[in-house]
């Protein structure tokens, strides 16, 4: 099953090349946008598996076209690609539902194998993401208590991917299944998304029938 | 007297033109109390005609002075007026009866007699306020020959007026300093932000396709290894990620509590190629704090880059708690037999151990070392934030 890509970047040359590439390699970049207002239209006619969202864009920033995507079309996973190094950017894109970050300078294997994996509904992580997840909970914890704070296992495994080990990796120092690991990297993303009462008292049911089951 | 000079050299301090218009207000208003004064006891004085010249100088000097004071608000204005408004007062004693004064007329300078006080403090802040008040109070003094109450009371107002108007002039003064200070880091601070934004949107754009570019051409040639691109791409990618930190990167000025943002500080010390995770907020560390813990990375990761082999990665993590700063540094090298640390110790050699040790003990922290052989190194720098406070131990 071929992956369809969007790809929201406002530099032409970068655009048409990742475009370019990536249909070299069986990626099917369904369309292109350039800014944030026009990524939200054209996401919402076209149904992407996967937009891949560059953050400091004119119009709408990437992480308000990311919010706006995620609310309209919940299937539709978005990958921040981006060469800013602003955290706060990142951040706020996370927290509006990117389920993943790379930086512009990943080579084109790394870009292909996080699209697939966005996909599939894994989180991808590098290890600076992994830091600033890290240090947004520890933020929470004083500012905002009664957020949904990482358990002692997630904060572990972070703590390991932002030191640059691989899942393979981190399973075989905590004797975790592979599968875990990744399900403790993903809740850490889901938990800094939760934003009102109602996916509070949601994502609290689901952990519970988690847990019985 | 010259005309005043209008160039902008001229005047060092137009934050206090307002002041300097507020003296002129009270010079002319006083003047005209002093031509009431003059016009009701012309009859009762000794030497009526030398005092209608005194008060022909009054008003001569005050349009002079006052011009003066609003192009220039010159030090030296204020000391000719001083020294004239003395001598105009003092010259009661020979255009009035002896009799007069005595029984506590008043001068003939009025109240103008204090414009000097208010101009000597404006130009030369409390100081000059209280040189020109005493002198004042001095040559009324000397006219009356008698320490009454209105003599004190003058003395006081004068005084209070003096240092008030000496010490608001000051104040003045150095607000407008910080001002401009303020707006001197502003325009930095925007000149650094769009350069920044300029190399975002072109240079750091093209390395990263450079870096792919490269990375393509070397994936569909062969040798893989030795393909052109390969070291084309891995030049870009590490150029690429030494500008994006080059532009993010803080000033190294300290911050105004004496704090700097750690995390910017390592992405200065860390090699292009290593990976740096930290708080989207900045670190902030008393300088000497960050100093030595740059010094501790920057050993650590030429110790990987020494030891751990050439494609060996380096990861670092700084985690910022309320209690503590935690530093991780990590590489996937050969790792440290064990043991060996210890006996490089104990040969004399203090090299990473000591060093590192040493900087981290003296920062009442702890450092522990995780390794062993293909297992790479990973050291943990805890710095309490209590002692890391004070930057001394604890």
């Amino acid at each position: 099953m071929t992956v369809r890509v969007m790809v929201v970047d406002d530099h032409p040359i970068w655009r048409e090349g990742v475009a370019r590439d990536l249909a070299e390699r069986e990626v099917d970049v369904v369309a292109t946008a350039p800014d944030g207002a026009a990524a939200v239209r054209i996401a919402k006619a076209v149904r992407p598996d996967v937009v891949l969202m560059d953050l400091q864009l004119p119009e709408l920033s990437g992480a308000q076209a990311t919010e706006r995507i995620r609310t309209a079309l919940p299937d539709t996973r978005v990958l921040v690609l981006s060469a800013s190094t602003e955290h706060g950017d990142v951040i706020e894109a996370v927290r509006a539902g990117a389920s993943g970050y790379l930086v512009k300078s990943a080579g084109m294997d790394e870009l292909v194998d996080a699209i697939t994996r966005t996909a599939a509904g894994q989180a991808v992580f590098s290890p600076g993401l992994a830091g600033l997840v890290l240090g947004e909970y520890r933020r929470r914890e004083t500012e905002a208590p009664d957020a949904p704070q990482l358990t002692p296992r997630e904060t572990e495994v972070l703590r390991l991917v932002a030191k640059g080990l691989t899942a393979r990796a981190i399973a075989a120092r905590l004797t975790l299944s592979h599968r875990t690991v990744e399900n403790h990297v993903q809740n850490s993303l889901r938990k800094l998304q939760l934003t009102n009462r109602v996916e509070l008292t949601r994502y609290a049911i689901e952990r519970g029938l988690d847990a019985d089951g | 007297m010259t005309s005043a000079d209008v160039s902008p050299r001229a005047r060092a301090h137009p934050q206090l033109v307002p002041l300097w218009r507020g003296l002129v207000v009270y010079r002319v208003v006083t003047l005209v109390a002093a031509l009431v004064n003059a016009a009701r006891f012309a009859g009762e004085w000794a030497r009526p005609a030398l005092g209608v010249a005194v008060v022909a100088v009054m008003v001569a000097w005050t349009a002079v002075s006052s011009v003066r004071y609003l192009r220039r608000g010159d030090a030296g204005t204020a000391v000719a007026d001083l020294v004239i408004t003395a001598l105009a007062t003092a010259s009661t004693l020979l255009v009035d009866t002896p009799d007069r004064v005595a029984q506590g007329g008043s001068v003939i300078t009025t109240v103008w007699s204090a414009g000097p006080v208010l101009a000597m403090a404006i130009a030369l802040g409390w100081r000059g306020g209280l040189l020109g008040a005493v002198v004042t109070v001095g040559v009324l003094f000397g006219v009356r020959r008698a320490l009454d109450g209105d003599l004190l009371f003058d003395a006081q107002l004068l005084l209070i007026a003096g240092l008030a108007v000496g010490l608001a002039a000051d104040t003045m003064r150095r607000s407008v300093e910080q001002l401009r200070a303020a707006a001197a880091r502003e325009a930095a601070t925007a000149e650094r932000e769009r350069l920044a934004r300029d190399i975002h949107d072109g240079v750091l754009q093209v390395l990263a396709l450079v870096r792919r570019r490269g990375d393509e051409l070397a994936r569909t040639s062969t040798p893989h290894d030795t393909a052109p691109g390969l070291e084309l791409a891995r030049l870009a990618g590490e150029q690429e990620v030494a500008l994006r930190r080059l532009i993010t990167s803080a000033p190294p000025t300290p911050g105004p509590d004496g704090t700097v943002d750690l995390s910017s500080r390592l992405a200065g010390v860390l090699p292009a190629h290593a990976s740096l995770a930290v708080p989207a907020a900045p670190v902030l560390l008393p300088a000497t704090v960050v100093d030595e813990l740059a010094a501790v990375v920057r050993e650590g990761a030429g110790n990987a880059a020494a030891h751990a082999g050439a494609d060996a990665g380096l990861w670092v993590l700084v985690e910022d708690d309320p209690a503590a700063v935690t530093v991780s540094l990590r590489d996937d090298g050969v790792g440290i037999p064990d043991g060996r640390l210890d006996e490089a110790v104990a040969e004399g050699h203090l090299g990473v151990a000591g060093s590192m040790r040493g900087r981290v003990d003296a920062l009442g922290g702890t450092i522990t070392l995780q390794t062993g052989p293909g297992e790479g190194t990973e050291w943990e720098i805890v710095v309490p934030r209590s002692s890391a406070r004070s930057g001394r131990k604890p």
